[in-house]
């Protein structure tokens, strides 16, 4: 019983991670069919805006506050010079956030060379219920990422922000004829997006120790669960990163890890190919 | 319509006669490439034939992407299946004559492919650029790890002390030798492909390219033609898998993996795709400038990479090539020149 | 970079124009350290360092690195080798074997050492082996403790083995720590060898494995095998994972109550560079078995001395530790110095014959030993606790520790 709740735990908070990582890329995919090959970077700078607050004496919750709004920053001003060329051409907006996914990369990798460094929770130890150590910071995760959801639905379905947003994303030429300056969302959009991965660094950091190729991982599990869960909508690639982050917790329990690794991808792309428009079909929220 | 300009280049007509630069371009090519050895010392040989390797892997790419539009972010899983495969036959079963080896390489690539391409590209509905691109990568990706996993294929190590090829019982040893074999087999390769290119299977690529949807129309089956041309691509990466594994004398599981695939798509997004020489001048010149650069700025040569690559991408997004190739001479000419030439003629 | 010409000949010009044009053309060779002086006739004698200097083991090849450029000033101040001074070249592997593989090819075929000495990860050593002892045809020197049955000829190995890491240090792990072992492991070569080795101890002394799992190097989530540790009861977890995974795994173990529980950590690599990866309570009570820590010298002068001289040449992050392969490059180095002078000559064949049985009096650790036609090490092996974030040494060999390998 005791393993059982671990377990569940366990896969749990792994699937949170997920969502929390895969969140923007689907925002950003469903809303400019992009699909932003530098999200797994922006990871990476939020781990590294955590690491750099820690290794100046600055506490560790200040860093992880910031870290979404100093890459959601970026972000905008990346969508304004250099994404925003390309919404005609979307390959050649992949491949351009691809280069650009690069050069933060190997920047990151300059500053802090090939190590491994381990950013310490601002809430550590472990919840005890009886028997059973639970990792508080994993339990933090799992409330934020739930917040951060339930944010992002009520943002888009009751505000006229959202309003904004979803007529856009709907259809974009009625919405610019309506008045909405598509320039203006998309760029938001992308900070957006930006910003969530930038939290999701944060909040990931301690669980993982920071390095220059964090965001490759990420990247890759991030793609899959966008196709799988349906892009278009909102709670399209949640439903994705649901699935596959709980299928790649939980298959190590019955099988070799490395063969679980695989099996979680061939089976998405299976899923995929017989069902193209992914779990939740349909535009919107 | 340019009808004169197309007249043009046909070779026909009297009106403007647009001189050919491609083929100036790769018979420069070719002659610097010729002369190599003999300017430089042993080691750099040994580098500029690893160069003409990654070249040849770099084509394969430009045949899928350049001439078939397919989006395939993991060639290398062709590129190293083969280098496995082979390693495999030169550790296990002794094999290492070229005679046998290379063609094993050009299989496995084509297998592969087949498989892949056939799963991916087959299928009642025509599957979308992004999942292809998706599949493709996550191939590669699944392969990177399967290899990293399983201890017969040497887990993370790989296969090391791969054992010279040999031809009879003479070995090919790395050096100027190796290297004219390299570089034999990229031109009998390229020259092919500019065949096939050019031909009628060619012009209906040229076709998808352009306008998948009217070839439909016309009765061509699209997924078939791209799915023909992604097992050549295959194939030819995995020649090029296996010439590598014998050069280097060791395959590992990067060989297959996703940033060795991303690699070639740089490679052919530089110099300039749907060219063929495009691919192999990109290769040479980020290979080279790399190699160069690695030694005084280590540290900075891959953000310098990136920071060109997006500016290729944002002011030359056809490459480097297009500098000197007009739009014209990248589409290609097909067939002979037209039986008259009308003037004005629609 | 280091490179401080003090007087200047015609001959040293001359060669030096050569060079320098070399290097614009073909890219100024990676780090040189060319000595002061050259009034040897035949030159220097060129030694080739190749080693991690970027990628995750860069911790651990800097410190190489540093170690040998310190070892090379020292014998060169006190007169070279064989009167001839000893010039350096040192390529980065960069953690990437094909990298590596070309940047070795740079220390053969261009600058054309005499010896080649490097390689920390086992597939690193594969990687480069060939290159250096077969198609190179120049002896190679391993510094790093790793999983044996390495029998190549010319390839000399002087880190610990299994047999040195294992022998003394299980029985101690199983009578301070308890009789249920566990291997979770990394998924390449040195894990799968040394747990082989490590499980025929185990089960000598009474102990039992209860599990033996391998991971894929980058796997950071642990869930699963800190459950089945728990439940399990181990009482010992025998580890193989490497950086990155190993940080995140302690870390978990930690918060599923392990420590707190009696668990023992026993990790052989684990030396005051890796302390740093975890927070201090993380690891507390973590044992490893290294032919070198830097608590020896409190009452080890020779160590001492050593210790000091590279912290003063070297200080900062990049720390002397024997689990990063310092200390077998240190030995390794002095090894095949005494086997040059005794040959007297700096090709391949004298030297190999000379290092076969060449002996150092005064090393990090104490003296070692080659042990002759096995082409490997004998050395003292201590045992150390981690307590507060440093080491205490809690057994210490009797001697010289025969490796028993090839």
């Amino acid at each position: 019983m005791g393993s059982a709740f671990a377990a569940g735990f366990e896969i749990l908070s792994f699937g949170a991670i997920i969502v929390l990582v895969v969140l923007g890329l689907g925002i950003i995919a469903s809303m400019m069919g992009i699909f932003n090959f530098a999200q797994g970077e922006f990871v990476l700078l939020g781990a590294y805006i955590t690491y750099l607050a820690y290794s100046n004496g600055i506490p560790v919750w200040v860093g992880m506050a910031a870290a979404p709004f100093l890459v959601g920053a970026l972000g905008f001003v990346l969508e304004g010079l250099i994404i925003r060329r390309f919404y005609a051409a979307p390959i050649v907006a992949m491949l351009g956030t691809y280069a650009l996914g690069l050069i933060i990369r190997e920047s990151v990798r300059g500053l802090i060379g090939g190590f491994y460094l381990s950013v310490p929770e601002p809430v550590g130890g472990s919840i005890d219920i009886g028997s059973i150590h639970v990792s508080t910071w994993r339990f933090v995760i799992i409330i934020v990422t739930t917040l951060v959801m339930i944010g992002c639905y009520l943002l888009l379905s009751r505000t006229s922000f959202g309003l904004r947003v979803r007529a856009t994303l709907e259809n974009p030429s009625l919405a610019r004829t309506s008045g909405i300056s598509t320039a203006s969302i998309y760029g938001t959009t992308f900070a957006f997006g930006a910003a969530l991965a930038g939290l999701a660094g944060a909040l990931l950091v301690p669980v993982f120790s920071l390095f220059a190729d964090l965001g490759i991982r990420f990247l890759i599990q991030g793609f899959v669960s966008v196709m799988v869960g349906g892009v278009g909508s909102f709670i399209g690639p949640v439903a994705g990163a649901a699935v596959i982050g709980t299928l790649s917790a939980a298959l190590p329990w019955v099988m070799a890890p490395v063969a679980a690794d695989i099996l979680v991808f061939v089976l998405a792309i299976v899923f995929i190919k017989f069902r193209p428009q992914g779990l939740m079909s349909g535009k919107g929220v | 319509m340019a009808e004169s300009g197309l007249v043009g280049a046909l070779g026909g007509g009297k009106t403007a006669t647009r001189r050919k630069v491609l083929p100036i371009v790769e018979f420069l090519a070719l002659l610097v490439a010729a002369v190599v050895p003999l300017v430089l010392q042993d080691y750099l040989t040994v580098f500029a034939t690893r160069v003409v390797i990654l070249a040849l892997f770099a084509l394969s790419f430009d045949l899928v992407w350049g001439y078939a539009g397919i989006m395939s972010f993991g060639q290398a899983l062709f590129f190293g299946s083969a280098g496995y495969g082979v390693a495999l036959l030169a550790r296990d079963l002794n094999v290492t004559s070229i005679l046998l080896v290379l063609p094993a390489s050009l299989l496995i690539g084509l297998v592969v492919s087949l498989l892949l391409g056939g799963f991916l590209l087959l299928g009642r509905h025509p599957s979308s650029v992004i999942f292809v691109a998706l599949g493709t990568l996550t191939g590669s990706y699944a392969a990177d790890r399967l290899a990293r996993g399983w201890y017969y294929l040497g887990g993370q190590n790989g296969i090391p002390s791969i054992p010279s090829m040999t031809l009879g019982s003479y070995e090919i040893n790395e050096g100027p030798v190796y290297y004219y074999l390299a570089l034999g087999i990229l031109v009998v390769v390229y020259l092919l492909c500019r065949f096939l290119v050019r031909s009628q299977f060619g012009l209906a690529l040229a076709g998808l390219r352009e306008n998948e949807q009217r070839i439909a129309f016309f009765g061509y089956k699209a997924q078939h033609l791209k799915a023909i041309m992604f097992a050549i691509g295959g194939a030819v990466a995995g020649l090029a898998g296996g010439l590598y594994a014998f050069h280097e004398g060791f395959v590992w599981p990067n060989v297959l993996g996703v940033v060795f695939s991303t690699q070639v798509v740089l490679y052919v997004l530089f110099g300039g795709s749907g060219t063929l020489i495009g691919a192999v001048i990109g290769a040479v010149i980020i290979e080279g400038v790399s190699f160069w650069l690695s030694d005084n700025y280590r540290d900075v040569w891959p953000i310098i990479l990136g920071v060109l690559l997006l500016l290729v991408i944002l002011f030359r997004p056809l490459g480097l090539i297009s500098l000197v190739l007009g739009e014209r001479e990248r589409v290609g000419s097909f067939g002979g020149p037209p039986k008259e030439s009308h003037h004005g003629a629609p | 970079m280091f490179s401080d010409h003090n007087y200047l000949s015609r001959r040293r010009f001359l060669s030096g124009f050569a060079s320098a044009s070399g290097a614009l053309a073909t890219g100024v060779g990676s780090w040189v350290v060319r000595p002061d002086w050259a009034n040897a006739a035949e030159g220097p004698i060129k030694v080739g360092i190749a080693t991690d200097l970027t990628g995750p083991i860069a911790y651990a090849g800097n410190a190489d690195a540093n170690v040998a450029k310190m070892v090379i000033k020292e014998i060169n101040d006190a007169g070279g080798l064989l009167g001839r001074p000893i010039e350096l070249f040192i390529e980065d592997t960069a953690s990437n074997e094909s990298i590596a593989v070309g940047n070795v090819r740079k220390l053969i075929q261009r600058d054309k050492v005499d010896m080649v000495l490097g390689g920390i990860t086992s597939s690193m050593r594969n990687a480069i082996k060939d290159p250096i002892v077969a198609r190179g045809k120049t002896l190679y020197i391993y510094p790093q403790l790793y999983e044996g049955k390495e029998c190549t000829p010319y390839l000399f190995c002087t880190g610990p083995t299994p047999a040195q890491q294992c022998d003394e240090f299980i029985p101690w792990l199983i009578k301070n720590g308890g009789k249920k072992f566990a291997l979770p492991s990394a998924n390449y070569v040195w894990p799968h060898t040394l747990n082989v080795y490590a499980r025929k101890v185990i089960e000598a002394n009474g102990g039992e494995v209860v599990f033996e799992e391998y991971y894929p190097l980058d796997q950071i989530d642990f869930g699963s095998t800190v459950n089945r540790i728990i439940s399990n009861k181990v009482d010992v977890v025998f580890n193989t994972v490497i950086p990155p995974g190993v940080g995140p795994f302690f870390k978990q173990l930690y918060e599923a109550g392990f420590l707190k529980n009696g668990g023992r950590l026993a990790c052989v690599y684990y030396d005051e560079n890796t302390l740093n990866i975890n927070q201090a309570n993380e690891i507390e009570g973590l044992a490893s078995c290294l032919d070198y820590f830097k608590a020896l010298t409190k009452d080890d002068p020779v160590s001492a001395r050593i210790q000091a001289a590279y912290d003063k040449d070297y200080p900062g992050k990049i720390l002397f530790a024997a689990g990063s392969a310092a200390t077998g490059t240190y030995r390794g180095l002095k090894l095949w110095a005494a086997a040059v002078k005794e040959a007297g000559k700096v090709d391949r064949d004298s030297v190999a014959a000379a290092l076969d049985h060449a002996k150092i009096a005064e090393g990090p650790g104490g003296p070692a030993e080659m042990v002759p036609g096995k082409r490997h090490c004998k050395m003292k092996m201590y045992t150390a606790v981690a307590k507060g974030g440093n080491y205490e040494i809690v057994a210490r060999s009797n001697g010289l520790v025969d490796p028993k390998e090839c």
